[in-house]
């Protein structure tokens, strides 16, 4: 097993009278178990300009992930993914999708970090909202 | 206006044959501009029942400028106990014991009621979450008292 660990601060001085801190250290284990995920795609970079919907993840049933995960559902992923894009003049982002629904939109700069199930078809996908290159990098950690 | 920023650091000494380090910041602004902050905010703490998929955080006409910023963690302490987190036909992940998301949130009002809605189940038992909404309006709700 291998140990991998995930922390986010959040933190403002002036969204009220009182500093707000919030700090949350995770380790990435499989499911219901304290056994530390180990398979990783690695870090991806990729650069689009394409304005039609890009697979980052492939779940279908001849998706890479799925053969790496023995057939079934990945199950307790864990994906990263930071559109290093300068923010403009924040009129540019990324909407992430799964399959067909719409997550949220990653401006220049934006990141997120979410469980992924995983599962037949449940790409993860994004649309560029402009031609503009785009740049994103991404990783999953999976069991 | 506020200044919120959110860091991230991802890293493992074992899951490669070489160490990984990945630390990410941004500050968290309204939609379509370069420098206003989000200047609203939620933070909650709730034990969630098992047996329901609840709306956790409702979409709301106020919310639809599609530049929100949520964060869920799950803070239960036993391994086998999660929540699954969904959007529409979608469930997202699950979050077991520990775990924490933090996602752009896009507020879509333009199809059926509740589509966008995050909604959250959880499994096993009872589950202690704290989510913080960082977000552009909130729908205000007229008394009805006499």
């Amino acid at each position: 097993m291998a140990t991998t660990t995930a922390t986010i601060t959040l933190g403002s001085h002036d969204i009220s009278d009182s500093n707000i801190s919030i700090t949350n250290l995770n380790y990435l284990n499989t499911a219901g178990t304290d056994t530390g995920i180990s398979k990783t795609t690695g870090l991806t970079r990729v650069t689009t300009s394409a304005t039609a919907n890009v697979v980052l993840l492939d779940s279908s049933a001849t998706g890479g992930l799925q053969v790496a995960a023995n057939a079934t559902d990945i199950d307790k992923g864990k994906v990263f993914i930071q559109n290093l894009n300068e923010r403009g003049d924040g009129s540019k982002y990324v909407t992430v999708l799964l399959t067909a629904v719409e997550i949220g939109r990653l401006y220049g700069g934006d990141w997120m970090f979410i469980p992924w199930d995983g599962g037949d078809g449940n790409d993860v996908e994004i649309t560029p909202s402009s031609t503009t290159d785009t740049t994103l990098e991404y990783i999953l950690f999976y069991q | 206006m506020a200044t919120i920023n959110a860091t991230m650091s991802l890293g493992s000494a074992d899951i490669l044959s070489q160490p990984i380090h990945l630390t990410a910041a941004m500050t968290l602004y309204k939609g379509g501009t370069t420098a206003t902050g989000l200047e609203q905010m939620h933070y909650h703490r709730a034990i969630i029942p098992t047996g329901t998929n609840f709306d956790l955080i409702p979409e709301s006409d106020a919310l639809k400028d599609n530049s929100n910023y949520v964060y869920i963690a799950n803070k239960n302490t036993d391994v086998t106990h999660y929540v699954t987190i969904s959007i529409n036909t979608e469930v997202i992940g699950s979050l077991y014991a520990g775990d924490w998301l933090f996602m752009p949130w896009s507020c879509d009002l333009s199809a059926a009621a509740n589509d966008s809605s995050i909604e959250l189940e959880a499994f096993v038992a009872s589950n202690t979450i704290e989510y913080a909404l960082f977000h552009v309006g909130e729908t205000l709700v007229t008394h009805t008292d006499a």
